[in-house]
């Protein structure tokens, strides 16, 4: 998908009378990770549905680079917090995502992942927010948001990993 | 059987505090030590078989927690509510597990939601709150998460 997107003209220099593209390692390594996100198998809540959704063949995902969704969150690099974070359960989300390997993104999905939504008042029980319990990459409005929205903030996710450096900015 | 007939029969054997009719069904206030009597009476004599639920309500202005037990009879497809009216500060209530073993769980719930002790219980842990949360479901209960909404 990376090469059908076209390579920035920048990044490309062409040899002379050889068939040889040559581009930069951080462009490549940034397209190969962008375009094979495995997603981690975990929904929350309601939202969960709109995410399966989102993998089946009607939307379907793969067609973006996220292929398969992984069972175990050590093979996986996306974490989509599809629904509502509980008290009881922030600890174990705490858990799966320190579990998955680098680099690893996050994808708060829904008005529940990024607020607590319909919660936000009198519950005694939702946390306000994943990012209360993990860091967030990208947050996606609504309720649930439609597969298109999922689509829209995957997609979103793949241009944020190609504006990714190789080397650490100086502190 | 219409809820005046099913009051008659209960008051054949057991004392009834107070008793008024919601959408036609019975709801009775009965003595919080005759609970386990009651719910066996219930079951055994007016094949009230099936415990749907127990649960609590919680009454500040009154300074009382009424247990709520609704009981659903299959030959004769009724509903009776049977009530309990409890202290607030010292909400005890004898347990009924023994002759509902559905009664249990239902039991732990109202337990941890409304910090009320069933005396008896076999087990009274936690249902599915985690640690931290005490009786959420009082009225005054206070959690720094909650913004209350705006008075509209
Ligand atoms: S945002 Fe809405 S649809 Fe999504 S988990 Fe929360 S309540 Fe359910």
């Amino acid at each position: 998908m990376g090469l059908m997107n076209g390579i920035d003209e920048k990044l490309v220099r062409k040899i002379p009378g050889a068939p040889v593209v040559l581009a930069s390692a951080e462009w490549a390594i940034n397209a190969g990770r962008s375009n094979s996100i495995w997603t981690l198998t975990f929904g929350l809540r309601c939202c969960a549905m709109e995410m399966m959704a989102t993998g089946a063949a009607k939307y379907d995902w793969a067609r973006f680079g996220f292929e398969v969704p992984a069972a175990s969150p050590r093979r996986a690099d996306l974490m989509i917090v599809a629904g509502t974070i509980t008290t009881k359960m922030a600890p174990l989300v705490k858990r799966l995502y320190e579990q998955m390997a680098e680099p690893k993104y996050v994808i708060a999905m829904g008005a529940c992942a990024i607020s607590g939504g319909p919660f936000i008042y009198d519950s005694y029980s939702v946390v306000r927010g994943a990012d209360k319990v993990i860091p967030v990459d990208i947050y996606i409005p609504g309720c649930p948001p439609r597969p298109e929205a999922l689509l829209d903030g995957m997609i979103k996710l793949q241009e944020k990993i190609m504006k990714q450096k190789l080397t650490k900015a100086a502190s | 059987m219409n809820f005046q007939e099913i009051l008659e029969k209960i008051k054949t054997k057991h004392e009834v505090l107070e008793s008024k009719e919601d959408l036609g069904v019975l709801n009775a206030y009965i003595a919080t030590a005759k609970i386990a009597a009651v719910a066996a009476f219930m079951k055994d004599e007016l094949k009230f078989e099936q415990l749907n639920f127990i649960t609590a309500v919680d009454f500040p202005a009154n300074n009382a927690i009424e247990v709520v037990y609704h009981f659903f009879s299959y030959e004769t497809a009724d509903s009776v509510v049977l009530r309990i009216k409890l202290d607030r500060a010292k909400a005890e209530v004898p347990t009924i597990s023994g002759v509902f073993k559905t009664a249990d769980w239902h039991e732990r719930e109202a337990s941890e939601m409304f910090g009320i002790k069933f005396s008896g219980h076999p087990d009274l842990n936690r249902l599915l709150l985690p640690d931290g949360i005490e009786s959420p479901l009082r009225k005054d209960y206070k959690n720094p998460d909650m913004t209350p909404l705006p008075k509209a």
